[in-house]
């Protein structure tokens, strides 16, 4: 029950009152002057307060502002004269909460007590309900805040660079990884530049496009280019981005930047240690052939020794055409290794191919007729004059058509007569179709894979192992193709094809 | 006459060096372009000693090698191989050939990588037919 502090300076008012208070059940303290009464008042905190207004030394209001300053919970209660309004107005502006007229009657103060003590309960109620709410509140914020702490940990410990912008395109967030891409510290940026500011034109445009309002594409998938930092430096980076809406209104866009310095440093090495491996393997290729020649000149140059020793011109002779032919093989592979190591541009000119193919015929026909291979010719007599790479048909003729008479030569079956065909087709498109058959060794396909693509040679003293890489090399440079068919024993065939261009008048 | 020494090789420069140290150091020269050729010429010629090259048409110098080692008659026969290939690259070969289920042959008696010095080709045979 409520704890009752009664001022009055009449005793008897206080005697009477306290009684019928105390038969209520209230708790009652009492107090015959104003002075007395405040001291009580600090004392017992009491829940309501009732004081006369007309007391000698401290009267009622001032006691009533005195302990409103003190506390602001308390209910005070004024007691007026009958009449005396101007006091029951003054009291209640300096917040009592009601006034009752002497002589006090018990229902009425009754009625005042029981809309203080609501009063208080409904302050007590609010007061319980604001910490609970303040309690939920500091609750909250506290959640609040450790997930915004733990997203913006997120952001900054991201290894990819994050700028995410307001619609304006201000930057507001820029992480660490992006200030190392970018080069600007994150106080240079946020809230001070703009995206547009740091991003290459080319970036800042695919924001602009995908910000625009009718763009159906909000997301900006990844993609590669490079952003110029602040000192300068060009710097590939692989970037994507969206932009972002909050219940359908743009708010702003984020892009995430990733550094590919790194990966084109190693991209860089890789090639590099490629290039390496490819020197290596060209040299260990190329060896084979470089010891016979070398062997050949050491073989010459001792023939000429001793035939200048024992005056012998024969010797002399013989030495001075194997140093003479090794040179000129010397040369051969020196001139492959650089056509093959060489860009060349195609020059197409007026040709006939099957003359072309004719003299690369003429040019074999000794050394077929010697290893008793039959050359065969099977032209296609509607190709006429076209315009190609004459120097591109006939190489690779030559190189396909004698590495035909080279497979029959490696030929172990000795019971075959051996033949190579050189066919052309014309075909549909302007190709034209060469075909350069043999019946000789054939290869397995562990040697066809190998063809075109190593330093590679079974042939002895003749190999240098770059024939075909130079002549895929001037075929795809032609545009065209090359194929093989092979079985081991039974014979090869080489299918190339050319395009061709029509003469134009004049 | 001297000891018979043939070459066996697909090159010609090869074989008119080869023949030109064997006369100039006393021995009667044998030529064959071919593993095939080479046979035939040992059968008829019985030759003291064989300088083999291992890339050559027809019959290579790998399988002649395998008939010479694994023929009762042949096998004591000197081989000095000569060739542009390693000699790691002819005796994995030979390996490759044995594991194919063919006869354990040993390693030849000289391997003498191209380019070879004519004062290294006469030494070799030197030291296996004096």
């Amino acid at each position: 029950m409520d704890k009752i502090l009664l001022i009055d300076d009449e005793a008897d008012i206080l005697r009477v009152l306290s009684m019928s208070l105390r038969a209520d059940g209230y708790r009652v303290v009492t107090a015959a002057s104003g002075e007395e009464g405040l001291k009580l008042f600090e004392r017992e905190s009491p829940d309501i307060v009732l004081t006369d207004i007309k007391m000698p030394g401290m009267d009622g209001i001032e006691v009533l502002k005195k302990i409103k300053a003190l506390s602001d919970e308390v209910e005070v209660i004024m007691v007026t004269g009958h009449g005396d309004i101007d006091s029951a107005i003054e009291s209640l502006q300096s917040g009592a909460s009601d006034f009752i007229n002497k002589p006090v009657k018990d229902s009425a103060l009754a009625v005042s007590l029981k809309r203080a003590h609501e009063k208080i309960d409904i302050k007590r109620r609010l007061k319980a309900y604001t910490h609970e709410l303040e309690d939920t509140v500091a609750l909250a914020t506290r959640e609040l805040r450790r997930r915004s702490n733990f997203q913006i940990k997120l952001i900054r410990s991201s290894n990819d660079g994050i700028v995410a912008t307001d619609r304006e395109l201000n930057i507001v967030i820029f992480n660490p990884a992006a200030e190392r891409i970018f080069g600007f510290p994150p106080s240079a940026v946020i809230n001070k530049k703009r995206a547009t500011d740091i991003y290459t034109p080319e970036i800042a445009d695919v924001f602009r496009e995908a910000m625009r309002s009718d763009s159906p594409e909000k997301e900006i998938f990844w993609q590669e280019t490079a952003i110029e930092s602040k000192d300068g430096e060009t710097i590939p980076v692989r970037f994507s981005g969206t932009v972002l809406h909050e219940k359908e209104k743009m708010v702003g866009t984020v892009a995430f930047f990733q550094d590919l310095r790194e990966i084109k440093r190693l991209e860089h090495e890789l090639v590099n240690s490629e290039r390496l491996a490819a020197i290596g393997q060209t040299v260990a290729g190329l060896s084979h052939g470089i010891k016979n020649i070398l062997h050949g000149l050491k073989g010459g140059s001792y023939l000429v020794d001793i035939g200048i020793k024992r005056g012998d011109t024969e010797r002399l002779k013989n030495g001075w055409q194997m140093i003479k032919r090794n040179i000129d093989r010397t040369s051969d592979l020196v001139l492959d290794l650089l056509s093959y190591s060489k860009e060349r541009e195609p020059e197409y000119e007026a040709c006939l191919p099957n003359e072309i193919a004719a003299d690369v015929c003429d040019l074999l026909e000794e050394s077929a007729q010697e290893h008793g291979v039959d050359l065969q010719k099977s032209f296609d007599p509607s190709i006429g004059e076209v315009l190609m790479d004459q120097h591109t048909i006939h190489s690779a003729l030559l190189n396909l058509t004698s590495n035909a008479i080279d497979a029959c030569l490696f030929d172990e079956d000795t019971s075959k007569d051996w033949h190579v065909r050189l066919k052309t087709t014309r075909e549909a498109d302007k190709l034209i179709r060469f075909d350069v058959t043999d019946n000789g060794a054939g290869m397995s396909d562990e040697l066809q894979k190998k063809l075109f693509t190593s330093f590679f040679s079974t042939k002895g003293h003749r190999g240098t192992g770059l024939g075909l890489m130079v002549t895929r090399k001037l075929v795809e440079e032609h545009g065209g193709t090359i194929a093989v068919d092979s079985q081991p024993g039974t014979g090869t065939t080489f299918t190339m094809h050319l395009p061709y261009d029509t003469l134009t008048d004049g | 006459m001297g000891k018979k020494v043939l070459v066996v090789d697909d090159d010609p420069d090869v074989r008119m060096f080869s023949v030109t140290v064997f006369e100039e150091n006393g021995y009667t020269p044998l030529e064959a372009s071919n593993g095939e050729e080479g046979m035939n010429v040992i059968k008829q010629e019985s030759p003291d000693l064989i300088i083999l090259d291992v890339l050559m048409p027809r019959e290579s110098g790998i399988r002649l090698y395998r008939r010479l080692k694994t023929d009762k008659k042949l096998k004591n026969i000197p081989v000095v191989i000569q060739s542009g290939i390693a000699k790691r690259s002819f005796l994995r070969s030979q390996k490759a050939l044995t594991e194919f289920g063919g006869a354990v042959v040993p390693e030849p008696d000289a391997y003498l990588e191209k380019p070879v010095e004519a004062e290294d080709l006469a030494g070799a045979i030197k030291k296996f037919i004096g």
